[in-house]
């Protein structure tokens, strides 16, 4: 049983039946020819026999991970964001930016590799941006660095705006589990303000494992 | 501004009318009456045109109801002997000033009228158990009628529950299950009261409900209130098109809380 979580930028593959753990390649190099038995994902369609949609294989997976009915779990990834809320072990709301959420991952991952940055080795800044967009938040961070901010620290307020955002997108929860390849940015993670747990990369596998195994 | 009666004084002027656009529902009393006359009638608010948002935007902003955008597209495009635009609180402040821009930029009668019609004709349609697009288009197509459906529908018990508006794009209807129930203005639409606010906010607390407006409608604000208060609600807007993710979140919702598998 193969289970594909293709994402924009990245694409997570699991053979459950072979690997201890799933294993991560980039979007751009996988062959035409994959095919998996579930999948989810931005290009999921293309390579699964059937697809799950990717709030539901989130929420899905979220509840095998987390031990609790009320809580809020957030995926941030390369081109999107998308929540879900339970209580009383409900799901009560979902929330997916598409569009006004859009490309910030890859954005943020941009911005790392153009002005040759270590983010595990920047701080977080006491002010952010004032950003919704990836794309329209580049300009902000220009004007930041034409006013005499250095790439470093126009960037982490970058991500620190986008941190606020996506944590009032998810509706200001006093703790958030985090999931999708940005809960791996330090920035952004200690640039919540609430409690954070960091799920990691995989909630959605989880999600397509406990599918397939119902 | 024409009460009912009023509109319905004016209707001599245009007595040799064939092609009438309707926006909203107007009272039943003008529809009688023009339906008496014989003349062709044509919802405004649904497609009749090949979709051109773009015509709208030299009289009102890009960023506008989609709903009152296709009834200025249709308005401009078709060639129509008359207008009766329903401005009262069945329909929207929006239809008020698009009333306004008929006006200025169509040489035809621009009726407005006022519907505060209170006889109940009730929600068969609503509570049947016919595929959710089915029970839609059967609501909406029931506007240019004076009578209430005939025949036998089935009562379902429900297991899903849309709130709102027909929406512009019918496509997010299909990913509900068939024992949907129909509230909100719909609802309204087919009880032939659509100022009735009371029936408007007339929910099902027991089954998960989508709550839906367009966005930069007014009805915005009624539906993410209910969403906010009802135990198992989803609020969503969508204004030309229902996205993918919003599909996407629907769809999730509902399988998630047991309506579809």
């Amino acid at each position: 049983m193969i289970l594909g979580d293709f994402g924009t930028s990245y694409t997570k593959l699991w053979d459950i039946e072979k690997e201890p753990v799933p294993r991560i390649v980039r979007s751009m190099d996988i062959s035409c020819g994959l095919r998996t038995n579930l999948a989810t994902g931005h290009n999921g369609a293309r390579f699964g026999e059937r697809y799950v949609n990717e709030l539901t294989a989130l929420a899905r997976g979220a509840k095998r991970l987390i031990e609790e009915d009320d809580f809020v779990i957030l995926d941030c990834g390369s081109r999107d964001l998308k929540f879900v809320r339970f209580s009383g072990d409900k799901v009560r709301d979902t929330g997916w930016n598409a569009e006004c959420g859009a490309s910030l991952g890859f954005t943020i991952e941009l911005l790392e590799r153009y002005y040759d940055l270590d983010y595990r080795q920047m701080s977080v800044p006491s002010t952010h941006l004032s950003v919704t967009c990836g794309v329209l938040g580049l300009s902000h961070i220009f004007d930041a660095i034409i006013q005499g901010a250095r790439p470093e620290e126009a960037v982490a307020s970058f991500i620190k705006g986008i941190a606020l955002n996506a944590y009032r997108f998810a509706g200001s929860p006093p703790k958030l589990y985090l999931s999708g390849g940005l809960s791996e940015n330090p920035i952004f993670v200690e640039s919540m303000p609430c409690e954070v747990v960091v799920l990691g990369r995989f909630v959605l596998l989880e999600g397509l494992r406990y599918i397939a195994s119902i | 501004m024409l009460s009912g009666e009023k509109a319905f004084l004016q209707i001599d002027q245009v007595l040799m009318t064939r092609n009438v656009g309707i926006v909203g529902m107007p009272p039943r009393e003008v529809m009688f009456r023009l339906k008496g006359e014989g003349a062709e009638i044509y919802d405004l608010d649904a497609l009749h045109v090949k979709p051109d948002l773009e015509i709208t935007a030299s009289y009102i902003p890009r960023v506008y109801c989609a709903i009152l955008r296709t009834v200025l597209t249709n308005a401009k495009k078709m060639s129509l002997d008359a207008i009766y635009i329903d401005v009262g609180e069945g329909k929207c402040s929006g239809a008020l000033y698009i009333a306004e821009i008929l006006k200025g930029e169509l040489n035809i009668p621009i009726i407005r009228t006022r519907n505060e019609d209170k006889i109940r004709f009730g929600n068969p349609i609503c509570e049947s158990d016919l595929p959710l697009l089915e029970k839609m288009n059967l609501i909406t197509q029931s506007v240019l009628d004076t009578e209430t459906l005939k025949g036998d529908l089935l009562r379902c018990e429900p297991v899903a529950g849309f709130w709102g508006v027909p929406p512009r794009d019918f496509s997010i209807l299909s990913l509900f299950p068939p024992r949907t129930h129909i509230f909100g203005w719909t609802r309204c639409m087919e009880n032939k009261t659509p100022a009735d606010a009371a029936l408007e906010q007339v929910v099902n607390p027991d089954v998960p409900t989508v709550f839906f407006a367009q966005s930069f409608c007014q009805k915005t604000a009624l539906a993410y209130y209910l969403a906010r208060r009802h135990p198992c609600g989803l609020y969503v807007d969508a204004d030309v098109y229902m996205g993918y993710s919003t599909k996407a979140k629907v769809q999730a919702f509902l399988e998630l809380n047991g309506a579809i598998n």
